[in-house]
């Protein structure tokens, strides 16, 4: 290359690594951006534990969204919104706002809003043991999802608890079983499986087992630190090394338990 | 014959040059005799019409006869007749002969409401014959303000006369209607007397109800007088009661303010640690806030940065 030549190229250089670099992306208007804005902000909120901030944020983003017309945007929000309230124990609240999605005679929301919707109005309904409602939810969720979408296992996991809720402990026991060996299932509902699982066990008094799907859950939970959860497994297996007669073992398991749950109750922000 | 020697040589031809300057002025009188002919119609081709006139009043030799507004002749002559009637020829200019018709008529107008008068002939039919020079024509007075004076006086004094037999007619309405109104007021006379004393009655009563009423307003009044004085009385004592208070929480003040004063010594230290605290977190996450830019700005984990989270919030079946 001539002494020319590599002048030249260097004033070309300059000029092509900015043809290379794109275009800014374009500034999205003021609304869309105070809608994305107040989302971030819920969901950091709620991250760092702070429930009520969260359901104001999501809340805020909710209005901001529905003046719009997002409506995607809007049913992923209030499921969001039906979380956090939970969390925040006012679980009328909570359905209220699930209803509103699925309640909606004109099908203006994603239909994977509705199963999630659905899915969650379930778990909630569990958790008050309102069992009866919480059947058609569940079916409602399953027929949307057909066995094939993310939430099947979920689905599956709750299915399995609510037969345990309802004394079928065999039923219970061989889906959880199976959903607690699917890897795709992920491990926070495969370690549910393994604790409705030993549950099952419990109550069919195979406590062996019982211990041994018990402390696998324990494994998964804290891997995951899921506190609350961990307290289940310990008292779980409490429970069952009292069945088999380790009272120590058993008064160990409970006191570990105790230990969880007054730290956990510690670490959560009050709502 | 020379009756004198003519030396002076100014006086040769004396006679020529006399008669060159009367020839000239005779000339010049006789040019300005044309031109006064001329001005005056007096080479132009006349053609005289007659008509018979029932006055020659307004009518006089000279006056101007005009067709369609121009001038084309004048009155010649005017003279009374054996019968009493007047005799009119006007002369009329033989060119303008051809535009009169036969039964074309001769007017006697006034030029505006009070100007002079003026013959106007008209035009005629188109069907009947160009009149022929020393034709007659009709003629006819068309009425002016005199007559028009005349006409209405004509109109008016038996409307007048009609006025002053019904002014004046014992029996005719406008005397009867007089009569009928002098009955009428007397009658209203009678009726407003009548009426005087129905409001005299219906005063008397007003007075008799209305005075109970004004006598109860009266004591209403003294009431609220009476309440006045009360309030005017018990007023200072409340006004009293509310300086106590306003007092007791002066005192509360104060006493608020030495408890302040007191823990005074002891706020400085506080406020100087959680200033140090606040200090120390605004560093915090300005040191986080700052490393995050840096991070975020550099190529490596510019293009890595996670995506924002845009999904339902994480909750499973155990939640």
């Amino acid at each position: 290359m001539t002494k020319r030549g590599a002048i030249n190229l260097l004033l070309i250089l300059p000029g092509l690594l900015a043809a290379c670099g794109s275009a800014p992306a374009p500034r999205p208007p003021l609304a869309i951006e105070q809608a994305r804005a107040a989302d971030k902000n819920a969901r950091k909120a709620l991250r760092d534990g702070e429930l009520l901030r969260a359901q104001h944020d999501f809340a805020t983003t909710l209005v901001l969204q529905q003046s719009l017309d997002d409506t995607a945007g809007a049913a992923t929000t209030l499921i969001n919104l039906a979380t956090v309230t939970h969390q925040l124990r006012d679980d009328e609240a909570s359905l209220a706002s699930l209803d509103k999605i699925l309640q909606e005679k004109q099908a203006i929301y994603p239909p994977e809003s509705q199963l999630t919707a659905a899915f969650r109005k379930a778990v909630i309904l569990t958790d008050l043991s309102r069992l009866s409602e919480a059947e058609p939810a569940l079916q409602y969720a399953e027929n949307l999802c057909g066995k094939k979408c993310a939430l099947n296992f979920g689905i599956e996991a709750l299915r399995a608890r609510m037969l345990l809720l309802n004394g079928d402990a065999e039923g219970a026991l061989a889906l959880a079983q199976a959903v607690s060996k699917q890897s795709e299932a992920g491990k926070e509902e495969q370690a549910n499986a393994l604790r409705v699982a030993a549950t099952a066990e419990e109550k069919l008094a195979r406590s062996a087992s019982a211990m041994q799907h018990f402390q696998a859950a324990l494994e998964m939970d804290k891997a995951l630190g899921l506190s609350a959860r961990i307290g289940d497994d310990l008292n779980g297996m409490a429970r069952v090394s009292a069945q088999l007669g380790r009272d120590s073992e058993a008064a160990e398991y409970s006191r570990r338990a105790v230990l969880v749950d007054e730290a956990h109750r510690q670490s959560v922000p009050a709502p | 014959m020379t009756l004198l020697d003519d030396k002076d040589e100014r006086f040769k031809n004396l006679f020529g040059k006399a008669a060159v300057f009367v020839l000239l002025a005779a000339l010049g009188m006789g040019l300005a005799l044309v031109w006064a002919g001329v001005k005056k119609d007096a080479f132009t081709a006349k053609s005289p019409v007659h008509f018979v006139a029932d006055s020659g009043q307004d009518l006089s030799v000279g006056m101007p006869v005009k067709f369609s507004g121009f001038k084309i002749g004048k009155l010649n002559t005017l003279t009374l007749d054996e019968q009493g009637h007047v005799q009119v020829t006007v002369d009329i200019d033989s060119k303008y002969l051809g535009l009169i018709r036969q039964d074309a008529v001769m007017s006697l107008k006034k030029e505006g409401v009070i100007g002079d008068g003026v013959l106007e002939i008209g035009r005629g039919a188109e069907d009947k014959p160009v009149l022929a020079s020393g034709g007659r024509v009709r003629f006819e007075r068309v009425n002016g303000l005199e007559q028009a004076v005349v006409e209405v006086k004509d109109r008016i004094m038996p409307i007048l006369d009609d006025i002053h037999q019904t002014l004046h007619d014992p029996d005719g309405d406008v005397r009867q209607t007089l009569k009928n109104l002098r009955e009428f007021s007397a009658e209203m006379r009678v009726t407003r007397e009548k009426l005087d004393r129905v409001l005299g009655k219906i005063d008397g009563n007003i007075n008799s109800e209305v005075e109970p009423l004004l006598h109860s307003l009266r004591l209403s009044a003294a009431n609220a007088e009476t309440l006045s004085g009360k309030l005017d009385y018990e007023l200072p004592v409340l006004l009293n009661k509310a300086d106590t208070t306003m007092e007791n929480l002066r005192q509360a003040s104060e006493t608020i303010k030495d408890a302040v004063q007191r823990s005074a010594p002891q706020l400085p230290g506080v406020i100087s640690e959680t200033h140090a605290t606040l200090g120390k977190t605004q560093k915090l996450i300005g040191d986080t806030q700052e490393a995050v830019d840096t991070l975020s700005t550099h190529w490596p984990l510019k293009s890595d940065a996670p995506a924002p989270e845009t999904g339902p919030v994480r909750m499973d079946s155990h939640d």
